[in-house]
């Protein structure tokens, strides 16, 4: 087996594992590359035909080629798709300009994918996190429960939560499952070429310019990069040193802090 | 083991003028009674720089920022200039109660190595709210960590205490963003807080533990908004500042009491503050004039750090932790190591003639990172560290239009006039210093397993 194939069975064997333990449960599809290609490889898990809902969080604020490729994805490839979305908080006008980007990030993510949890009683979800992804996620693990019921090893625990959509702990219970954890930024890359996973037009370069991570426009810049196919941009990662997530506002933490900081004159 | 019994109360920001002067006025009577019973009050420094994370991680592990890595509340990614914020996860050397508990996760460092081999039975402690300690990590006893705590989930060791906090409305840090908004509601919540600590202090004090130490933090908080209230009587606000210091000195009586009438009036028992606090008269943005010396470039794109551009050649973080833009260290760097001298030497002037409208000068201290910091991060120490004259508070903010600028805030940290209560029978000779102080907690447990 060569290197994508391990990381391949590695991957299909948690989502089956999951799968097999939890019947609750559900794919979050970002419609970013990871999400992408993390629902990929449930589709050949289960031999094209995905036996879970898809979750989408809709902001309202994604790129409109995101919600175009979400449609056309979900049309072809027969998802079960749940768009999940906090319309009250979206009728009262929530953004990243209105209060604070944390403020933003906590109600239209966080509440939106509690709301489709509790809503659809889910025990477990799949997500596509990268341990390579950020400082943060290094003790990150494949099966990771999100409530304090469950006897939790607090040792093993990560010395950061990672997770954008983290909630307390003690209002929700469910298991969030990493099948990607092992791969890195460029594996996911290669392997989007060899398995030839449709991909949003945001990550290739247009006047010199491209998305090395998306996710809602007010708060995602683009790299300088002429990197403008697959090829191109594995050819790029291999040079790169800047962090994947550079281009984006920082994480929930880091934001949480950040301001904390800045109200008491630090920064 | 019914041994030996220490008690630590930590004030966030309370400095050694301010409680003489509260002393002597009456408002603090307990504090009184306490050093009329065998305590002396001393003047003591905080770390280099004076910040809350660095000064109480200096306390906790009895070493100097070049061996526990922690220099501030941010630093600086030089790979491609992002804001990272240290967490506990970051300390580096163990603190004196992992010491103590006999665990120390695997850290050493040299008060580590001097004490561990002296101690045979773990000793258990209690640590409430002391700032960077968060995340709450395993140890010997309960951790509930301080600023900057965000998820009181991950701020309690052992977890299963969480949901006891929660249950009594425990405060894990006030919203400072109130105090610009909502003056009269911000006191409010540092009066509630105030009573929540207690609270919690209370609840734990009747566990067993060998040693205590229980930190108040709304202190920082109400200097940095409230400062200039703190003797001028015609202020609006004296009358609540000066409550809150009854209020305090109220809990240091209870617990003091509490501690001598446990132990039979035996224990060791010290109160000390990270750091002092003083008027802020102007804020003083470093970079900006750095930026206005030609040492500091910065372009239009990116925020705050990710500014900076070709021809940098020094840049400033909070407070004034002045760094070379080393051309092997950042992409964008310029400064050779042959030319590090030779801009220190520049700055160094450049900082000695910044001035006053007056003419008075602005900082009082430059020093070089060999002369303050020892061990093995010393590559992450500034290259330059200021204090500033009392009044001048530094910032490292990236983009200000001016050098000297109006501050929103009442009051500033300072270095030389942090606070330390101890036995009369504690001398330093010199000035204390807050790293000295791990050590001596420890000298007072050593002896007792041989």
């Amino acid at each position: 087996m060569d290197h994508l194939d391990q990381l391949e069975s590695k991957s299909i064997y948690i989502i089956r594992e999951a799968y097999y333990r939890f019947k609750d449960i559900a794919m979050l599809w970002s419609v970013g590359k990871d999400s992408t290609t993390l629902l990929w490889l449930c589709r050949k898990a289960f031999f094209g035909k995905v036996p879970f809902p898809i979750i989408h969080i809709d902001t309202g604020y994604k790129f409109p080629e995101m919600y175009e490729f979400r449609d056309r994805l979900a049309r072809e490839w027969g998802l079960n798709l749940i768009v999940g979305r906090n319309e009250e908080k979206i009728k009262e006008g929530m953004g990243p300009f209105k209060g604070s980007k944390l403020e933003c990030c906590t109600e239209l993510k966080t509440n939106a994918l509690k709301q489709v949890i509790a809503k659809y009683g889910l025990k477990a979800i799949l997500l596509g996190i990268r341990r390579d992804e950020h400082g943060i996620r290094a003790k990150e693990r494949y099966f990771s429960p999100r409530d304090t019921q469950f006897k939790w090893n607090y040792e093993d625990q990560p010395a950061e939560i990672w997770d954008q959509y983290k909630s307390k702990v003690e209002e929700e219970e469910h298991f969030r499952i990493h099948p990607l954890l092992h791969f890195t930024e460029l594996d996911v890359w290669e392997y989007v070429k060899r398995e030839n996973i449709p991909i949003v037009e945001l990550y290739f370069a247009k006047d010199g310019k491209r998305f090395r991570s998306i996710g809602c426009v007010p708060c995602c810049s683009p790299i300088e990069s002429n990197a403008s196919s697959v090829d191109e941009i594995i050819e790029e990662l291999k040079i790169s040193k800047t962090p994947e997530r550079a281009g984006r506002a920082q994480d929930k933490e880091d934001t949480y802090t950040m301001q904390k900081l800045r109200a008491l004159g630090y920064m | 083991m019914e041994g030996k019994k220490v008690l630590v109360v930590g004030i966030d920001g309370v400095p050694y003028t301010l409680v003489g002067e509260y002393v002597e006025r009456g408002y603090m009577p307990h504090l009184k009674a306490i050093l009329e019973e065998g305590y002396k009050l001393h003047q003591m420094d905080a770390s280099l720089p004076d910040i809350s994370s660095v000064s109480w991680t200096t306390f906790l592990t009895g070493v100097n920022p070049a061996e526990h890595s922690i220099y501030g509340f941010i630093h600086l990614d030089r790979r491609d200039y992002s804001l990272r914020f240290p967490n506990s996860g970051n300390v580096m050397a163990p603190t004196f109660f992992q010491i103590l508990g006999l665990d120390t996760a695997g850290k050493s460092s040299s008060l580590a190595n001097k004490y561990l081999p002296r101690f045979k039975e773990p000793r258990t402690s209690i640590v409430v709210n002391v700032p960077h300690t968060y995340p709450a990590y395993p140890m010997n006893g309960v951790l509930v960590s301080g600023f900057v705590a965000l998820d009181l989930a991950r701020a309690v060791y052992p977890p299963v205490l969480a949901s006891t906090l929660k249950r009594m409305g425990y405060v894990i840090d006030v919203d400072p963003s109130k105090g610009h908004r909502d003056r009269a509601g911000f006191l409010e919540d540092l009066f509630h807080a105030l009573d929540k600590r207690r609270e919690a202090f209370d609840l734990f004090f009747k566990g067993k533990w060998d040693l205590f130490v229980a930190c108040i933090t709304e202190t920082d908080r109400l200097h940095h908004f409230f400062f200039d209230a703190a003797l001028d009587e015609a202020h609006p606000y004296h009358g609540a500042f000066v409550d809150f210091y009854k209020k305090l000195d109220d809990l240091v009586g209870h617990f003091y009491d509490m501690f001598l009438e446990r132990h039979g009036g035996q224990g060791f028992f010290m109160i000390l503050s990270d750091h002092g606090f003083a008027t802020l008269r102007k804020e003083v943005n470093i970079n900006r004039f750095l930026e206005e010396a030609g040492f500091l470039k910065l372009k239009e794109e990116g925020e705050r750090y990710e500014r900076i551009a070709l021809g940098t050649k020094a840049f400033a973080l909070d407070p004034c932790r002045v760094y070379l833009h080393y051309k092997d260290q950042y992409p964008l760097g310029e400064v050779g190591e042959g030319e590090a001298e030779s801009h220190l030497e520049e700055l160094t002037d450049l900082f000695r003639n910044l001035r006053n409208d007056d003419g008075s000068p602005i900082i009082r201290a430059i020093y070089r990172k060999e002369e303050i910091y020892q061990g093995p991060f010393l590559d992450d120490a500034p290259d330059l560290l200021c204090l500033p004259v009392d009044g001048y508070d530094l910032k490292g903010r990236i983009g200000a239009g001016t050098v000297f600028a109006d501050s929103v805030f009442a009051g500033m940290h300072n270095q030389h006039d942090a606070m330390l209560i101890l036995p009369e029978e504690k001398d330093f000779g010199d000035k204390p210093q807050i790293g000295d102080l791990a050590g001596l907690l420890l000298d007072h447990f050593c002896g007792e397993d041989l």
